[in-house]
């Protein structure tokens, strides 16, 4: 409570240069003493009970200052660090008690919500209209999915996700464009840098890390596999497959370093795999154009519904959308961290 | 009936575990101290609801998974609180070691 009141006759009123004077200084890095600044910050949440007395000690500050208002009309970034500091810590406070009344708010509306939730698959919920229904009624025998939505996003609606599946791979591309390090420049700062981080890799041995990767990743990228061959069956498919995945082959190259996920991956092989499974996709729809532009790959035959080997073009389809997900995140993952796939 | 109360009882002991990490969250201002708080509940916590999931399911495949999922959250969390404490301590700055004296407040 002392601190809250520290040197009121110094800070100067609500003048106009100040809130940008002290938007510079904390911009060009110039912060004030310590001794004002931790205090204020670590005991606020003592103070959180009077929140209500601040409040009202807030709306009468700024009025015996009006006098002063010439002298601090200059600049003064050290003075706006105090009195931005003072604004943030009567914020702070009332904060405390906004974020209290919100979150009860939310919770409320929250379970509320839950509670007014339809019954699961009865008839009469709003979702089932009219194109859900042609969805449900027609799909497994036009499709030979059983996964309905895997029905509709890779054969009704084959040619959104081939555009979805091309904004990842676009979005890495433009990624590679701007932080692959280039190989006929050298960049001798960069490759110092590069050269100290293996250095810290290989002296840290990490085997906590090192072992629980060895533990999961397995276990991860046979999932990933069996979500990406089974999503015409049951829920899943190439989308959170690939992810899976992705975040699979990250934890691997995050544990044992980049060096022996390049004996895999290799930036060649990544463009070459990637590039593939897409002109495959595309491929595929162009069939279909070709052949009436109707739901994809009307004479391949569905097979039993159930079986893995059935959906005509969708478990394919499945796979290509699955590998350019998972290549994507984890170029992604390697050209932030590394510069280099 | 008493298996519903014995299943209640797990998952409110559960709850309870999970406030007291969040409370904990909250109350302590240290970056060791917090992540001590949020491991070690996220694991207990953890332990207790998905068995009064198990008793209130009953004896059947769906034990299993829940197992399942017990086992990778015991083997991931950890393992992930472990990283970040350790970014933690490696990147100390000698101006933060202060805040060790705010441990108790």
């Amino acid at each position: 409570m002392s601190n809250s009141n520290y040197n009121k006759d110094k800070i100067p009123s609500t003048h106009s240069k100040a809130p940008w004077n002290a938007f510079v200084g904390w911009v060009n890095g110039d912060t004030p003493e310590d001794k004002f600044e931790k205090p204020e910050l670590y005991q606020a949440p003592k103070q959180s009970h009077d929140a209500h007395n601040e409040e009202s000690a807030v709306q009468q500050t700024p009025m015996p200052q009006a006098e002063n208002e010439q002298e601090y009309n200059t600049d003064h970034t050290e003075q706006g660090h105090f009195l931005l500091k003072e604004k943030f810590t009567k914020f702070y406070k009332v904060y405390i008690v906004i974020a209290v009344i919100i979150g009860c708010f939310v919770v409320g509306i929250l379970a509320y919500a839950v509670c007014c939730l339809p019954p699961y698959g009865y008839a009469e919920n709003p979702v089932n209209n009219e194109v859900s229904e042609k969805y449900l009624e027609d799909g497994l025998e036009d499709t030979g999915a059983t996964n309905a939505v895997a029905g509709m996003i890779l054969d009704y609606r084959a040619f959104d996700t081939f555009g979805e599946s091309t904004v990842l791979f676009v979005a890495v591309i433009a990624v590679t464009m701007l932080m692959k390090r280039s190989m006929n420049k050298k960049d001798e700062e960069g490759e110092r840098l590069v050269a100290h981080e293996t250095e810290i890799d290989k002296k840290d041995q990490n085997l906590i890390l090192k072992y629980g990767a060895m533990i999961l990743v397995p276990f991860i990228i046979l999932f990933g596999v069996y979500v990406i061959l089974n999503g015409h069956i049951s829920p899943g498919g190439g989308f959170s497959g690939g992810a899976i995945i992705g975040g699979g082959l990250m934890l691997y190259a995050m544990a044992f370093g980049h060096e022996k996920i390049s004996k895999i991956i290799t930036y060649r092989s990544f463009t070459v795999i990637t590039s593939c499974a897409l002109l495959t996709y595309a491929g595929c729809k162009a069939y279909s154009f070709y052949t009436g532009a109707n739901h994809l790959g009307g004479d391949i035959p569905k097979g039993i519904a159930g079986a893995i080997l059935s959906g005509g073009f969708i478990l394919p389809l499945n796979i290509c959308v699955g590998i350019t997900v998972a290549f994507t995140m984890y170029g992604f993952y390697s050209l932030f961290s590394k510069g280099d796939i | 009936m008493i298996r519903f109360i014995i299943a209640a009882v797990f998952i409110v002991a559960g709850i309870f575990v999970f406030a007291a990490a969040a409370f904990g969250v909250f109350k302590f201002k240290y970056v060791l101290n917090r992540m001590h708080v949020a491991a070690k509940c996220d694991s207990l916590g953890a332990l207790l609801i998905l068995i009064g999931c198990m008793i209130l399911g009953g004896f059947s495949f769906m034990t299993l998974k829940l197992l399942l999922i017990l086992l990778i959250l015991w083997v991931t969390s950890p393992v992930a609180a472990h990283l970040i404490v350790k970014a933690e301590v490696k990147t100390q700055n000698e101006d933060d070691s202060d805040e060790y004296e705010v441990i108790g407040k």
